[in-house]
């Protein structure tokens, strides 16, 4: 019987995985065998639907319904692409499935190859993963080499090889449409919606883009069922996600958590080590950066997508960044106004211009320099700007600045008077 | 600009929806901004541009409700739907609209009085209509050195530009040039060229008519005016024979800017010009602009007023026989009027035209005839000889969209030529297109809806290729032909049945005229200008021109009376597939000159013999009389877009050219309308004019003897050619020689015939490169 | 870097798209390696390469962070700004490293020596690490504090770059 709560095979090993004789002695690409030898498309694809597995990269949403999305007679090849752009603040899980795993990742990506019926599946990593992406390029190698990719694989008559993409730097060609334009060789701006990258995505033709954990956890669902997935976590969030935990905690790093069994103050407190002596958990981004920011009056909410969803943030990534009382928020939304403005494609006008306003104001009111009228001036533009734009990179930048002032409106008011005095850094020294 | 999509509510198979409740219908597929437009309601957009392609909703600018959408719609990017609820001034459209328009005008300069768009800038125009009420951004605004100079003639501010992506769409998908990017991210975002080079592309100016705010502008246009200054005239342009819809912009009797129509002619241009045709408009005020009559006298030339110049010419031809010639950009009304002389005011006097005869093309002209606009519908288009980016140039833009929409495109011909790109090409020798029409007949028989585009210059000089294509096209029902002229108003000399000037030339020769009288037309500077010398060597009587500026034929004549040009006469003009369209007065012209058709008017009367008419509308029904192919048309029906003719611009008994004469190699002449003529003419086009060079493929080069950069003369039966400089490239076919018709001193006319026949020629080095 | 050397290193990965458009940016990456930036030379050779329009490659090549359209030094150090590194003391190293470099402690930039470039760079992946620090396109590296983050430095300013060593 396999473990409850690990569906990443490098944890559950305790090891690293990059060869492929340790993948497989792990148990790994089993479940290729099974779905080429047994298994129909269409088998696949419902057991995927069945396991309720929802996408990690940050929206959530069914996998197994966005592989049913896919035309079924369509003329054009079909595709699947891994997003592997990891750049939301807080976040590198992919990164860590990636350097460990990276077997996982490729036979997931097979397995909804071949429920789709893809003639070839691309991961797009980002240009900073430069390690983990040979680390991939000589997992390629090796499972083309064994026969796990390629032509005719496993005798099934099934042809499907990947490529490994390498992105150069743009948190945007993480929006899967960005993405798309970015791998076609353009300049990542996202497109407009419909038509959806399930019936036009990658070189117009139907594409399945999942998240690198979503796609990783597909090869455990085929090995020990769709149940097996769905007996852990709760009805609206079964399985177990990878949460980023980084900022002011001792022990920052990545754990695998089974979704709704695990508080936020338990991932803090005993997964991450806490905080520094005498520190109080002042804010905390959960999903990353893009996320309403919450504060300790939350910390027991369960890490599920609903629980989240409770108390006004969300899942999103599972990046969790954690502020204590040492931090000034008016300063750390700077910071995150000042990535979205570096990171807006500049293609629509309302995050483009939008964003670097927001950056502005703040920096005002950071530099002691802030009015009263900046708080509705802030809103008002909120409000014009959210859901207005082409993309959800905006709501984004919206999401933690809004939240924050109405959260730490005194913070704020202090802030535009006196400006933010800068905090104390907790150094790498500190770390326990 | 045009900014919507024009919506025909007439159709079969409208819609219905609710428009701010009302029930309305639009046809299926139509964009809710048109739809909206269509029906009185305004959506303000900016990077909305239905000719650019298919919407990319980036301003965000058209957003509106739609009931059970999520969130607000891009209108220029949502079709309209079966019973759709669009509500467009409720308070969560209108605070989007509020917003977007803030964020624009946060990094906007205020220096709308500065601003050459100021007045009918549509960002400005929004901002009232739809815009907040104050700015908010206290910070300093962006700041760019400025301005930069995209080309010569255009300018860039970028602080005013709001990234509507509409110039890049256009250089990258409409004329597909590839020059013009967005480049970096963000607010940072910045038009710009290849490392700041300049914008080279053909049709460069069309993203000034584009652009929704101040950011790019016309430098030859600078500074000039204000909109409230100004008329603007719908017009056409005369530069070639394709008749683009322009408008004029006219201040203190000048045509001081020429632009596409605010409401473009879906079936000419589409609201697109060529830089040529845009900026080409200097030349009627150049430096050698004839604006006075010149007298030539024993004792040297006189500046005459007027009156006493048309009382010099009648006293010079009265009681003469008269040769006649039309020139090939010579009006309907001029090239009529004209004729009208020989039956009334110059009894006797013998009428033709410039141009090709075209005896070999009554085949072709007879077929049934598509517009430019038909294009876009063909799934096939097929291109038989000619240079059509370079002779007729909003040609390249039709075929590339052909293209785009998904259209094969293919032909045959001599020249390499940038439409090749577009499709499989067959390249024929001169002599043997006829090859290359057996190569196209296939396509033209396999689809279903084809167009074929065929050059008048290169069909005619080869009457086996014309009656094979001609019956290619004739095998399939639904094909549509279109030709490429050569001439300004070929066409519409021809429909006036006029004759070819072989006519007047051997009258000349033969002493049968005394004297000569040329409208708009220049046999010195035209093919067989070697012939029309010589026969002009002895003869005695006195020439009279009507012209606009000095040419060796003026040079040539006794009297010169100073005409208008095409921005600033009435007249009607025949585009090169037959469709009859108005030029409208622009300018007021200088103060010395008169129209061509008016200077011809006043000569009747002092010959006594004065034309019932008075107007240019009144000349054109009176000359277009009894010619069959403008049966039912007048200048009212023709109206601001044109109307086809109503029968092919045939012309009777015109036979077909001689077999090529001479020996050596054929001689291939191309008219540039790009980088020729008009752009030697004006100022702000002189940095595209090409070179006169003569294109010879390499072996034949180094059989001829002759290197690049040699400067030869080209010697065939009809006379030698001025000085041409050979440039060898690949791509030519062997055995061939290629030379631009419209350089200065006309070098290659001097080589051809008056026919335009084949001739083959000798290359003879000048001078070593 | 000619447009021949760039085909030479697309070929073996061509048939793995569709639309040859995809292979702009992994020929950019490419050029990128000889100079550490790309030159209006590279960006036309890449152009020629690709069959696409030089200023279409150059607009592709100026959206992205990691490909530089200006001269960068041999060494390029990318010190990660944002939140989480932030709270990780990511300020206090940047400030160390422009003030040790002599550059603007605004926008970074190049030593007087030009070995070593000072830039910012948005969140990493390596928030667990941080502050980190990338260096050049390889592996990001970290926790550092500022005096770590000097003596870094100091190494890579005397070790060879990347492309020295493959020489
Ligand atoms: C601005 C922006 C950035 C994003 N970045 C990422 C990313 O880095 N990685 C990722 O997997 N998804 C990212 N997403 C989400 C993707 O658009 C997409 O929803 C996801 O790749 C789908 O995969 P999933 O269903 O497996 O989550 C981003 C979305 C937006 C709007
Ligand atoms: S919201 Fe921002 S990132 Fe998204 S399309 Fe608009 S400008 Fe680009
Ligand atoms: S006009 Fe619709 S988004 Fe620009």
């Amino acid at each position: 019987m396999p473990i409850l709560n690990s569906v990443y095979r490098h944890r559950e090993a305790g090891k690293t995985l990059t060869a492929l004789a340790d993948y497989r002695a792990a148990g790994g690409f089993k479940a290729l065998e099974h779905a080429l030898g047994e298994m129909e498309a269409d088998d696949l694809q419902y057991a995927f639907v069945r396991s309720g597995l929802r996408g990690r990269g940050g929206a959530g949403f069914p996998m197994g319904r966005k592989a049913s999305f896919l035309p079924k007679d369509s003329k054009l090849p079909k595709y699947v692409v891994c997003n592997a752009d990891e750049s939301e603040p807080g976040t590198f899980k992919d990164r860590e499935i990636m350097e460990m795993n990276p077997f996982q990742l490729l036979e997931g990506l097979a397995l909804a190859g071949f429920a789709i019926g893809a003639a070839r599946g691309y991961i797009y990593i980002r240009g900073e993963y430069e390690h983990q992406a040979r680390i991939l390029d000589a997992a390629v190698l090796a499972a083309r080499e064994a026969g796990f990719l390629g032509t005719n694989i496993l005798r099934s008559g099934f042809d499907y090889d990947i490529t490994v993409y390498r992105g150069a730097g743009a948190y945007i060609c993480g929006e899967e449409t960005a993405l798309l334009e970015s791998l076609e060789g353009k300049r990542g701006q996202p497109r407009l919606k419909p038509p959806f990258p399930a019936v036009a995505g990658l070189y117009g033709s139907p594409t399945l883009i999942n998240n690198v954990e979503t796609l990783a956890a597909l090869p455990p669902i085929v090995t020990n069922g769709a149940d097996w997935y769905l007996s852990m976590g709760t009805e609206k969030s079964p399985g177990t996600k990878l949460f980023s935990i980084s900022g002011h905690v001792v022990k920052p790093g990545n754990y695998e958590v089974v979704l709704g069994d695990t508080t936020l103050r338990e991932l803090i407190y005993e997964h991450a080590g806490g905080l520094r002596e005498g520190r109080r958990v002042k804010a905390v981004w959960v999903g990353g950066s893009s996320v309403p920011v919450i504060g300790e009056e939350h910390l027991d909410v369960p890490l599920d997508y609903e629980s989240l969803q409770g108390v006004g943030t969300a899942l999103g990534s599972g990046g969790c960044i954690v502020m204590d009382d040492s931090g000034c928020i008016v300063r750390a939304c700077l910071r995150l106004a000042t990535f979205y403005r570096h990171e807006s494609c500049g293609k629509c006008s309302p995050c483009r211009e939008g964003t670097s306003w927001f950056e502005r104001i703040l920096q005002r009111m950071v530099d002691g320099e802030g009015r009263m009228e900046d708080f509705d001036l802030l809103e008002s533009l909120f409000r014009r700007v959210s859901g207005k734009t082409l993309c959800p990179l905006a709501d984004g930048a919206i999401a933690p600045i809004r939240s924050a002032i109405t959260l730490f409106r005194d913070d704020f008011i202090r802030v535009c008077q006196e400006g933010s005095p800068r905090p104390d850094p907790m150094l790498p020294a500190t770390v326990g | 600009m045009a900014e919507y999509a024009p919506v025909d509510l007439t159709v079969e198979n409208q819609v219905e929806f609710e428009l701010d409740g009302r029930k309305v219908t639009a046809p299926a597929g139509t964009m809710l901004a048109d739809a909206c437009y269509a029906h009185g309601v305004e959506i303000p957009i900016f990077c909305y541009e239905p000719r650019l392609g298919p919407p990319i909703g980036a301003c965000r600018m058209c957003l509106v409700e739609v009931e059970g959408m999520r969130g607000l719609q891009t209108a220029c990017s949502t079709p309209v739907a079966p019973d759709m609820v669009v509500r467009t001034t409720t308070d969560a459209v209108k605070e989007a609209q509020d917003g977007v328009l803030e964020v624009l005008l946060a990094n906007h300069p205020l220096d709308c009085p500065v601003c050459d768009k100021g007045g009918e800038c549509p960002l400005q125009d929004r901002t009232f209509k739809f815009g907040p009420g104050q700015s908010r951004f206290v910070e300093p605004k962006r700041h760019h050195p400025k301005p930069l100079e995209l080309s010569d003639r255009i300018a860039l501010d970028r602080e005013r530009c709001i990234a509507c992506f509409r110039c890049v769409r256009f250089s990258q998908e409409v004329a597909q040039d590839g020059e013009l990017t967005m480049q970096a991210r963000g607010a940072l975002s910045e038009i710009t060229t290849f490392s700041g080079d300049a914008y080279a592309g053909r049709f460069s100016g069309n993203v000034i008519d584009l652009c929704p705010v101040g950011a790019l502008t016309s430098i030859p246009y600078r500074f000039v005016s204000r909109p409230w200054d100004v008329q603007n005239t719908p017009s056409i342009c005369g530069l070639c024979p394709v008749g683009c819809n322009t408008e004029l912009t006219v201040r203190e009797g000048r045509t001081k800017r020429v632009t596409g129509r605010p409401d473009p002619n879906s079936a000419v241009e589409e609201g697109w010009l060529c830089d040529t045709g845009r900026w080409a408009y200097d030349a009627s005020w150049s430096d050698d602009r004839i604006t006075g009559a010149i007298v030539r006298e024993a004792t040297g030339d006189r500046v005459a007023g007027l009156e006493d110049a048309v009382d010099a010419a009648a006293a010079l031809l009265r009681g003469r026989t008269v040769g006649i010639l039309a020139g090939t950009g010579a009006t309907v009304e001029e090239a009529g009027i004209a004729a009208d002389l020989a039956a009334g005011a110059l009894p006797g006097a013998i009428v033709a035209r410039m141009g090709i005869p075209g005896g070999a093309l009554a085949g072709l002209r007879a077929l049934p005839g598509a517009q430019l606009g038909d294009i876009d519908d063909a799934d096939v288009v097929v291109v038989v000889g000619g240079d059509p980016a370079a002779q007729q140039p909003i040609v390249e833009l039709r075929l590339r969209k052909a293209r785009r929409f998904g259209a094969t495109v293919t032909g045959c011909g001599p020249r390499p030529h940038l439409i090749e790109s577009l499709g499989a090409f067959t390249r024929t020798v001169p002599g043997a297109l006829a090859d290359g029409v057996a190569a196209v007949a296939q396509a033209i028989a396999g689809a279903t809806l084809p167009v074929v585009l065929w050059d008048e210059a290169d069909l005619a000089a080869e009457p086996a290729a014309a009656a094979a294509l001609a019956d290619a096209i004739a095998a399939n029902d639904a094909a549509r032909q279109i030709e490429l002229g050569a001439d300004v108003n070929g066409s519409g000399l021809r429909a006036l049945g006029l004759p070819t000037a072989d006519l007047v030339l051997d009258a000349v020769r033969e002493g049968r005229v005394d004297a000569l009288l040329l409208v708009h037309a220049e046999p010195l500077d035209a093919p067989g200008r070697t012939a029309w010398a010589a026969a002009l060597q002895d003869f005695a009587g006195p020439v009279v021109a009507i012209a606009t500026h000095p040419t060796a034929t003026t040079e040539r004549a006794d009297l010169v009376l100073p005409a208008l040009t095409m921005w600033e006469q009435d007249g009607t003009l025949v585009s090169m597939n037959g469709r009859v369209q108005r030029l409208r007065p622009g300018a007021r012209g200088p103060e010395g000159a008169a129209a061509g058709w008016e200077l011809l008017v006043a000569l009747a009367h002092r010959l006594g013999a004065p034309p019932p008419y008075r107007t240019a509308a009144a000349a054109f029904r009176a000359v277009t009389a009894g010619h069959a192919a403008f049966a039912g048309i007048t200048s009212d029906t023709a109206g601001i877009l044109g109307v086809p003719l109503a029968a092919p611009a045939q012309v009777d008994g015109a036979s077909a050219p001689a077999p090529a004469q001479g020996e050596g190699l054929p001689l291939v002449a191309t008219r540039e309308v790009y980088g020729g003529t008009h752009a030697r003419r004006s100022a702000s086009l002189a940095s595209t004019a090409a070179e006169a060079a003569a294109r010879i493929a390499p072996a034949t080069a180094e059989a001829q003897w002759v290197r690049d950069g040699d400067r030869i003369v080209l010697r065939s039966p009809a006379g030698d050619s001025g000085l041409l400089t050979v440039r060898v490239e690949e791509g030519w076919p062997e055995g061939a020689v290629f030379a631009p018709l419209g350089a200065p001193g006309a070098p290659t006319e001097g080589a051809l015939p008056p026919d335009m026949a084949p001739v083959l020629v000798q290359v003879v080095r000048v001078e070593a490169g | 870097m000619d447009a021949d050397q760039i085909r030479a290193h697309l070929d073996p990965i061509r048939h793995e798209f569709a639309d040859p458009r995809s292979l702009v940016m992994p020929a950019l990456k490419f050029a990128q390696t000889e100079k550490g930036h790309l030159t209006r030379e590279d960006m036309a050779a890449v152009a020629e390469a690709t069959g696409y329009s030089p200023s279409f490659v150059e607009s592709v090549a100026s959206f992205y962070d990691r490909l530089y359209t200006r001269p960068v030094g041999n060494r390029v150090v990318s010190v990660c700004i944002t939140l989480s590194c932030m709270l990780r003391g990511s300020d206090e190293v940047w400030e160390a490293l422009c003030e040790h470099e002599g550059v603007d402690h605004h926008h970074g930039g190049t030593s007087a020596d030009g070995r070593i470039t000072i830039q910012e760079a948005q969140c990493l992946g390596y928030c667990d690490r941080g502050a980190c620090i990338q260096v050049d396109a390889e592996e990001t590296q970290g926790p550092f504090t500022p005096e770590e983050a000097v003596k870094l430095v100091e190494e890579l300013r005397e070790a060879p770059t990347p492309a020295e060593l493959w020489r």
